[in-house]
């Protein structure tokens, strides 16, 4: 069976991406998409009133705005003025600033779920804004936020593939590479739709094993 | 010691605080008394701008400054020589029993690790709770949390606690052993500021009482005087209201 064998031929070429371009896009985008996501929380928790309008706005502009028309602005129309930005680097800009405004608001809504009682505590143990924030409610916030983060991710895993259209060689666009060669658009379209559920899969195991471990260290109220 | 002058307080149209004068000397053990609306608490988060007032003085180790304006630095400084034991604990759910004693040690005394796991374990020793070092808050039982947060705020070695109603979230067999904790406190000079209902505590630990209502302090007196009170029938009411309830 030649398709067989076409499958059992593009599934490295296509896995391969993958692990070159499409996880590493994914979780640099994630980490920064969560440092942006805490800062963006913290302003708005702490009510430092300019960023905080500033913060919603952010929060405003791009969850309101498509993701590939993010990716075509950076990508296309940054040029215009001047400003080129090579395919990857404006993938992981577009995607962790994207994804930062959503986890803004899921960091935003955990920080306030923790008990104001400990943040006096702590501020009456001496330690300041900040201090208070690290070591006492970001811990116990990033726990409470953890299976919405975790959902972020595999969305993002997704979304990643979005960026082909901006010629960025992740596993869709090698695999229309393929299709383009060879017709073979359903068994190719899905084997990749595969390798993008064995990723998710993945995640999911991961994500199931450290709730489990958070759980263990008995630090749920 | 601590002194302030002329505290006021309103939320919104609510004026809680109605021009509040209170001394403490070191070494004084006093209860906040009054019923509920009183404005005791309200008082007590006021002394370690846990409230901002919006009118007041304080004088502290000598120094008066006013408290609706006070700097961030000054509150600082102050809550680095005070500590505050609330109703409700308040204990940092993400820590253990001993890093909730440290953490204030560590990270805002910069007292580096083994030694203040030394005064952690030893502020845990004395309030009774040498075995549970390393449980979490959800592992402990209320009156247990509730000494684990007066080690908390021992470790500082604070010139003066507040106890804001230390007893008033716990089960009834359970204020026991917190009661004896402040009343060890006490034998040991601590000073000591307690808003409390308990008036069996009040009468035997505290040596002065300030009896608070509708945000003015009516009575401030030493303790034998105040449970002796002849004259003022709303002290005597309150307190026969009190005791009639079994306490």
């Amino acid at each position: 069976m030649s398709i067989l064998k076409l499958l059992a031929d593009s599934f490295m070429r296509i896995l391969l991406p993958g692990l070159r371009v499409t996880i590493p896009l994914t979780l640099i985008s994630f980490v920064l998409s969560l440092i942006i996501g805490t800062i963006t929380a913290l302003v708005q928790f702490a009510n430092i009133r300019f960023l905080k309008t500033l913060a919603r706005f952010y929060i405003w502009v791009i969850r309101g705005t498509p993701l590939l028309i993010q990716l075509f602005v950076v990508f296309y129309g940054l040029p215009n003025v001047g400003i080129v930005i090579d395919p990857l680097p404006a993938a992981i800009i577009v995607f962790s600033i994207n994804e930062g405004a959503y986890s803004a608001e899921t960091i935003r809504g955990a920080l306030e779920s923790i008990p104001k009682g400990q943040i006096e505590a702590g501020y009456c143990c001496g330690l300041n804004f900040l201090q208070v924030m690290w070591h006492i409610v970001l811990p116990q916030a990033f726990r409470v936020a953890f299976p919405s983060l975790a959902n972020s991710l595999i969305a993002m895993v997704k979304n990643t593939s979005l960026a082909a259209n901006i010629t960025v060689m992740e596993m869709f666009m090698v695999t229309q590479q393929i299709v383009a060669r060879t017709y073979q658009a359903l068994a190719l379209y899905l084997e990749l739709a595969f390798i993008y559920l064995m990723i998710s899969t993945i995640l999911t195991k991961l994500q199931t094993y450290l709730e489990g471990r958070f759980n263990e260290r008995g630090i749920q109220r | 010691m601590i002194e302030v002058k002329g505290i006021r307080k309103r939320f919104g149209n609510l004026e809680v605080l109605k021009g509040i004068d209170l001394k403490i000397n070191k070494g004084d053990v006093v209860a906040i008394l009054g019923p509920s609306g009183s404005g005791k608490t309200t008082l007590l988060r006021c002394m370690n701008f846990l409230e901002k007032c919006d009118e007041g003085q304080m004088i502290f180790d000598d120094e008066e400054f006013a408290m609706a304006s006070v700097s961030n630095k000054k509150i600082h400084e102050i809550r680095n020589k005070t500590a505050f034991v609330f109703q409700s604990f308040n204990l940092f759910a993400n820590k253990t029993a001993l890093e909730n004693v440290t953490l204030g040690l560590k990270v805002a005394k910069k007292i580096n690790k083994a030694e203040a796991d030394e005064i952690g374990k030893k502020m845990l020793d004395k309030v009774g709770l040498e075995d549970k070092y390393n449980a979490y808050p959800s592992q402990l039982s209320g009156g247990q949390q509730q000494r684990v947060a007066i080690a908390r705020a021992l470790a500082g070695n604070p010139e003066i606690i507040y106890f804001d109603e230390p007893t008033s979230a716990l089960d009834p067999e359970l204020i026991g052993e917190v009661l004896r904790v402040i009343k060890e406190l006490a034998d040991e000079q601590m000073t000591m500021l307690v808003v409390t209902h308990e008036m069996n505590f009040a009468r035997h630990i505290s040596n002065r009482v300030v009896f608070m209502e509708n945000g003015s302090i009516l009575e401030n007196c030493e303790t034998d005087k105040f449970f002796n009170n002849r004259t003022n029938e709303r002290i005597r009411s309150f307190i026969a209201n009190i005791m009639q309830k079994g306490e």
